[in-house]
């Protein structure tokens, strides 16, 4: 994907004629007002807000308006509570969306052979975007309660009850709850990439007797890069949405193990701390641009290598 | 694409784009119902005040019809100790009333009254009259043969002429009840075809036509009907409590059945306390604690007239109201001053607001408004002519919500001028800025802090500046025999626990329950176990362990039957050890120690530093929004709180319900306290007469003036308080509440669960310190 | 030979019989969410509270009904009712009122967003250049800033619009959310250049070729995308909270996410009706969702 088309595009540029430049020159102008109605509403329904957020985070209240340049920035750093929020959200981007990509692939590669009722399969593993977030807390709490079946069933040999919810295993609860949220999705993705590996590759491969391994990584990885990319945002997106249960789940302060960004946020907002709120959103920020800026790079240099 | 399924797809999205268009229009007609009070005003009802010119000591009925009110009252005539039923017929638009004798006797009481299409009053009245022929002699002893005199207790109709008060029927009733011996009527209301229906006790519902004539009898399946009005178009209705709240369902006299509760927000307020009159012209016209609107059941509609606040009334006095043919209203209002009751009369002219004096307006802003709060608003916009508050509420039915709401506008500028604290962390609130430091404003109008109870402004200082002022307040404490627990107004939990675990559970407090416990020892003193310097907690200490194996010895809900012991006779005995309580005057103190019927300490609340005494406000808390555009004017209202005139107002003859913050005042109310009441006996001799009595549950003990002694006791307990009441974080108490339930149920150890309450409270700590 | 063959055949079968068994079991513990509310609606409330009385302690059932010891899982209800549907559909007119109130916050969302992404995206992929790409970018970052971040200025930007407490508040950034824009370019870039290009010299105009040419081969992104957005703006709960004060006008998923514990019953019997539009969106969509992508490819390969 991504930067790849643009030598096409130049292409255009440098070997028609004039009458061509001129119809590009028109083209670009209103190719800018196709763009213009978004651009419009983004300015000022996000990025008006983003403004208010880094003036918010420069005052000393939203009330005195006050200028205190960085006072904001170092009282939230150094709040014990924002560096574990940090911490727990970081650890549980890094485990969870890559095992998002893995599982996923796994999926797509299961549903990839010739198995039968795959369309079955796959309506099955889709189906979690249905439930109502309302209904998915209601089975959760079933499942993960400390008088839950869960503890029900690992009861059966012999195993303590755990509080699922109330220790440090609320991590692994919400690692698959989220995994159970966005495998589903994360894996059409992926068997539309692996429907689209050019077959008569595959089969050049299998009659030079590659090992099906072999196969695995010297090919469908090479060809799959960049919607493993893709998935990586998706699922960096959703990672930060399954807040949302978390939150109804637990309540604002949870067990310190799934303390996450968004509960500092949420509760910063609720106290009407608005200049700790836009200092922490603001930090959060400038990690996601660095984030999605190393995932573009990748992106970029991958592409390049599978189209070289 | 196949082109089929382009065109398919085409034909899906026009049937789209047609169906958002639709919902849209319908968006846009629905809009704007609801939210008339809040909008600009074009007019205001502005009041004439007007003398009720009658000889009367009690008003019974007060039954409005048009233009015309007919009052019915009782006038005692102290030398021959009788008494005389009135009527008068008040013409409201001439101005003129009338005086007419109620052939009442003396034995007969008007239980309710309506007004037929004849303007004849119709009345239920209860009469009783002695047996006679018992055996009853003038020899025996009078005392008892007082017992033995019999009544025989009659319920009649009475039909009486509006125009000269003669009697035009009288007919027993009492046969229309179903229990002719409990024939109690609550409610009652007269149609268009002069059906009367009034309700029992057990929310029957009896129609009778004026000749007391029973027509029939409907059963309404609720529990408790608290209306039963009609409406311009002759139609009945009731008001009852369902499960959604307030319902209105019509009486259906033919079928003799009730209607559906009528659905429609139309007739719904923004205030509670409704009440209904017949309208003037449609429907009914209602009148709840926020304002004035008609409603019209046939096309669903309402018309709002005004608020109360707006027409400087206050809406806790309204006894009756009513709309006038000539587009006024009349408002009978009923105020309750210490001694006596009054009545007025005030009439409401609608006058376009370029008519009215322009006032700069401030807005009063509380979770809900304080009833001496809103008599102080009231009084302050009659007789400011430069500034007028008006008042804006935040109780929408979840509280989180109208808090929320307040946030937004306190956060967007909006926020309302004066604040009325109460019910808010003021802390937070403080620290981000939010309030006003009211130090300036007291030097600027020279008020000395020293005139006031210096203990309770620093309650509401943070860091030397001041957020706050209460008019009043009154002590939050727990009081128990000096015997038992010593002369100290202050204690730690440890001391505490180790008091209380050496006795049984049920004798600590009475309808002691797991969450009163966690009140008593933990929320009153939550910064007792956190340490917001260092961000350190300690819900893992040994003290709160035992805290936690205390309350688990008391039930889950207090238990209301318990033996029917009176409580003096259980603190006697020590079946009872401690009370929660508060103390709001010498004359309580007073009582107190009859109660116990020995030497009382007032201990409070668990505290490290043994300040166990809370000061609670009573009658509002009010700060000043730092951002507001009113301060001046805001500053003028929230002096008057502590002005001397009105401090010297709290003062009352027989103690009040909190202590005056001014020094003077509640210097002169403990004069008051400690001046004997005398009366002058046969002989001529002065003898001291009780000031007062009080009583507490079934203990009862007549007041006499305090000596110098109690009242250095009383002030020694006020000195002692240094915290305000009342800022519990519900975010604490939710989480102690959630993590102690399993604990409670046996599913996991105590120290199990103050771990947990440990690790999730450390949270809220860390990110807030 | 042939021999060898059979094995292998019965390899095969053997290898096929595995994978579907895994994915059998994964199907099941995928769906299982989705029954349990579908059939635990059908369930009456005494029977609700008997089997989950251990996990939501409700306070009110004063010792009257029976709790059992440990949490029961059922699928199938000991006697089907519909006491639940009945209350929700007929006694209390409030949830079907919610649930046309969110029918009217998201639909306009889904197409309008529809309609002003695609626009967009054909704007980011014809001519790029660096700005583009910068504001591409930004979009993306927008994209995955959490609400909590953007709630407050929101609030204040629709009260400076004057729009709060209005369906607007709720509509016009959920039009202009750059979620569609972001994945509809990234759609759109992978069309090949080159069809353009020839539309183009061709002298066909940028109206005709978006019209033309981009939409028709973006029918299935867009139907994909449609269906993202329609879950994800179904499911909202924190921005009606702030941004509409009056409760009459919450969608349903605000009010299914309060409803309090001892309504348990109630809770499935409403969720159950509520995932009734998402699964049909995907009964006739999920089709599309996987051509919006398997389309590209092909064109690809």
């Amino acid at each position: 994907m991504g930067f790849r088309n643009r030598k096409a595009g130049n292409g255009i540029k440098g070997n028609k004629g004039s009458k061509l430049n001129r119809q590009v020159r028109k083209g670009k102008k209103i190719s800018w007002g196709y763009l213009f109605p978004s651009l419009a509403g983004v300015l000022l329904f996000f990025v008006l807000p983003f403004l208010v957020v880094i003036y918010y985070s420069l005052v000393d209240n939203p009330i005195n308006r006050e200028f205190v340049f960085l006072d904001n920035f170092v009282r939230v750093a150094t709040n014990k509570a924002f560096q574990q929020a940090a911490f727990n959200t970081l650890k549980f981007s890094v485990v969870a969306v890559p095992l998002a990509v893995i599982l996923s692939l796994l999926l797509a590669m299961m549903l990839d052979y010739k198995i039968p009722f795959r369309s079955q399969f796959r309506t099955a593993f889709l189906s979690p975007m249905m439930v109502p977030v309302a209904s998915i807390i209601l089975i959760w709490q079933v499942l993960f309660h400390y008088n839950g079946i869960v503890n029900d069933f690992i009861g059966l040999f012999g195993a303590d009850k755990i509080d699922w919810l109330k220790s440090s295993h609320a991590q692994v609860v919400i690692v698959i709850l989220f995994l159970w949220k966005n495998l589903g999705y994360n894996m059409i993705l992926f068997m539309a990439a692996l429907g689209s590996i050019p077959k008569d590759i595959l089969e050049v491969a299998i009659l030079e007797s590659a090992t099906p391994f072999q196969i695995f990584w010297h090919i469908k990885i090479r060809y799959l890069s960049s919607t493993i990319l893709f998935v990586t945002i998706m699922s960096l997106i959703n990672s930060f949405k399954v807040f949302r249960e978390i939150y109804l789940l637990t309540g604002n302060y949870p067990y310190d193990t799934i303390y996450m960004m968004q509960h500092f946020m949420n509760n910063a907002f609720a106290q009407l701390d608005y200049q700790k709120l836009s200092a922490a959103a603001i930090m959060m920020s400038i990690v996601m641009v660095i984030i999605i800026g190393i995932l573009f790079l990748t992106e970029n240099y991958f592409g390049r290598d599978v189209e070289g | 694409m196949k082109k089929g399924m382009k065109d398919k797809m085409k034909r899906e999205i026009a049937f789209l784009l047609a169906g958002v268009m639709m919902l849209g229009l319908t968006a846009c007609g629905k809009g704007g119902s609801g939210n008339d009070s809040q909008a600009q005003k074009e007019f205001y009802y502005l009041p004439e005040y007007k003398e009720l010119q009658m000889d009367v000591n009690y008003i019974s009925n007060i039954l409005p019809q048009g233009d015309v009110l007919f009052l019915i009252g009782f006038s005692w005539n102290e030398e021959t100790e009788e008494s005389t039923g009135k009527m008068y017929r008040y013409d409201l638009i001439s101005d003129t009333c009338e005086e007419m004798i109620l052939p009442l006797p003396e034995n007969a009481s008007v239980q309710n009254a309506v007004i037929d299409s004849e303007e004849n009053l119709l009345m239920i009245v209860n009469r009783y009259e002695e047996i006679a022929g018992d055996t009853m002699t003038e020899d025996e002893d009078t005392e008892e043969s007082y017992e033995n005199v019999e009544y025989e207790n009659y319920v009649e109709l009475w039909q009486i002429s509006g125009q000269d008060a003669a009697m035009i029927s009288r007919t027993d009733i009492k046969s229309v009840f179903d229990d002719p011996d409990n024939s109690y009527v609550q409610n009652m209301t007269i149609d268009s075809k002069d059906t009367i229906y009034f309700s029992d006790g057990n929310s029957n519902i009896y129609l009778m036509d004026k000749n007391g004539n029973k027509l029939g009898k409907i059963e309404t399946g609720t529990d408790w009907i608290d209306a039963l009005f009609a409406t311009k178009e002759g139609d009945v209705y009731l008001k009852t409590w369902g499960e959604t709240g307030q319902e209105i369902k019509q009486v259906r006299p033919d079928s003799k059945s009730i209607g559906e509760a009528v659905k429609s927000d139309n007739i719904k307020g923004t205030g509670y306390n409704q009440n209904y009159y017949t309208g003037l012209e449609k429907g009914v016209l209602i009148s709840d604690s926020n304002g004035v609107f008609a409603y019209d059941f046939e096309n669903d509609t309402r018309e709002y007239f005004f608020d109360w606040l707006d027409a400087d009334l206050n809406s806790d006095d309204v006894e009756i109201m009513g709309a006038m043919s000539d587009g006024r209203f009349f408002v009978i209002l009923h105020e309750y001053t210490e001694d006596k009751t009054e009545y007025s009369l005030v009439l409401l002219k609608k006058t376009p607001a370029s008519e009215v004096p322009e006032k700069e307006e401030i807005v009063f802003g509380a979770m809900w408004l304080d009833q001496d709060m809103r008599k102080n608003i009231i009084d302050f916009n009659k007789s400011s002519n430069e500034y007028h508050i008006s008042v804006k509420t935040y109780d929408t039915d979840d509280y989180n919500a109208g808090l929320t709401q307040f946030n937004n506008d306190i956060t967007s500028g909006n926020g309302p001028d004066i604040i009325d604290i109460s019910n808010l962390d003021y802390k937070q609130y403080a620290s981000k800025g939010v309030f006003e430091d009211l130090n300036s404003y007291m030097e600027r109008d020279n008020i000395k802090k020293e005139d006031y109870l210096e203990n309770v402004f620093e309650a509401y200082e943070v860091e030397g500046r001041l957020y706050a002022v209460i008019p009043q307040f009154y002590i939050n404490t727990t009081v128990a025999k000096t015997s038992k627990v010593g002369d100290a107004t202050g204690w730690t939990l440890s001391e505490m626990l180790d008091f209380v675990e050496s006795s049984e559970a049920e004798n600590v407090f009475r309808y002691g329950s797991r969450d009163s416990i966690f009140y008593y020892c933990i929320y009153n003193n939550i910064d007792e176990f956190i340490d917001w310097e260092t961000g350190e907690c300690s819900f893992n200490s040994d003290d709160f362990i035992r805290v936690l194996t205390f309350a688990a010895k008391f039930p889950e809900e207090p238990d209301y039957n318990d033996t029917g012991e009176g409580i003096s006779s259980l603190l006697r005995s020590d079946k009872l050890l401690l009370m929660q309580t508060s103390l709001s005057s010498v004359q309580e103190y007073q009582m107190y120690n009859g109660l116990f019927g020995e030497k009382v300490s007032y201990i409070g609340f668990p505290n490290s530093e043994r300040k166990g005494n809370l000061i609670q406000p009573a009658g509002g808390s009010v700060a000043l929004n730092a951002k507001s555009k009113h301060k001046d004017g805001a500053w003028e209202f929230i002096k008057v709180l502590i002005s001397d005139e009105y401090q010297q107002s709290l003062v009352k003859e027989h103690g009040g319900w909190g202590f005056p913050i001014k020094k003077s005042a509640l210097d002169k109310q403990f004069e008051i306290d400690m001046t004997p009441d005398y009366y002058e006996d046969e002989n001529g001799e002065k003898v001291e007469q009780p000031k007062t009595s009080w009583g507490y549950d079934d203990f009862d003990m007549d007041i006499y003036a305090a000596t110098q002694e109690e009242v250095d006791a009383v002030k020694k307990i006020i000195d002692s308080a240094e915290i305000c009441a009342g800022l519990v974080n519900e975010e604490l108490t939710n989480i102690i509440t959630e993590e102690t339930a399993p604990f409670f149920k046996g599913q996991k150890t105590a120290k199990e669960t103050a771990d947990i309450i440990q690790n999730r409270i450390q949270i809220y700590v860390k990110e807030n310190s | 030979m042939k021999k060898r063959k059979r094995r292998k055949v019965r390899r095969m079968f053997l290898k096929v019989a595995m994978i579907t068994l895994i994915a059998a079991c994964f199907a099941v513990l995928f769906l299982m969410p989705i029954v349990l509310t579908v059939t635990n609606s059908f369930m009456a409330s005494s029977e609700i509270s008997s089997n989950y009385g251990q996990v939501f302690a409700t306070t009110d059932t004063g010792g009257k009904t029976y709790i059992s010891e440990k949490v029961n899982l059922k699928f199938i209800p000991d006697m089907v009712s519909f006491s639940q549907y009945i209350t929700v559909l007929f006694k209390s007119p409030e949830y079907l009122f919610k649930f046309w109130n969110s029918v009217i916050l998201v639909v306009p969302i889904v197409v309008f967003q529809l309609a002003v992404a695609s626009g967009a995206a054909y704007g980011f992929t014809r001519f790029r250049g660096k700005l583009k790409e910068v504001i591409f970018f930004v979009y993306i970052i927008l994209m995955l800033m959490p609400y909590q971040v953007t709630l407050v200025p929101n609030y204040l930007v629709s009260e400076w619009l004057n729009i709060l407490d209005t369906k607007w508040a709720i509509w016009l950034p959920g039009i202009f959310s750059p979620f569609a824009v972001f994945m509809l370019t990234k759609y759109m870039r992978r069309i090949p250049a080159s069809v353009m290009e020839a539309a183009q010299i061709d002298g066909a105009g940028e109206w005709q070729i978006f019209k033309s040419i981009c939409m028709p081969l973006c029918k299935g992104a867009l139907c994909s995308v449609a269906i993202l957005i329609f879950i994800d703006y179904w499911n909202m709960v924190e921005q009606p909270l702030i941004l509409l004060s009056d409760p009459e006008m919450h969608p349903l998923s605000v009010f299914l996410s309060k409803i309090n514990e001892g309504e348990i019953g109630l809770a499935f019997a409403v969720a159950t009706i509520y995932m009734v539009p998402p699964i049909l969106v995907f009964l006739y969509g999920e089709d599309y969702l996987v051509e919006g992508i398997t389309y590209q490819g092909g064109i690809k390969g």
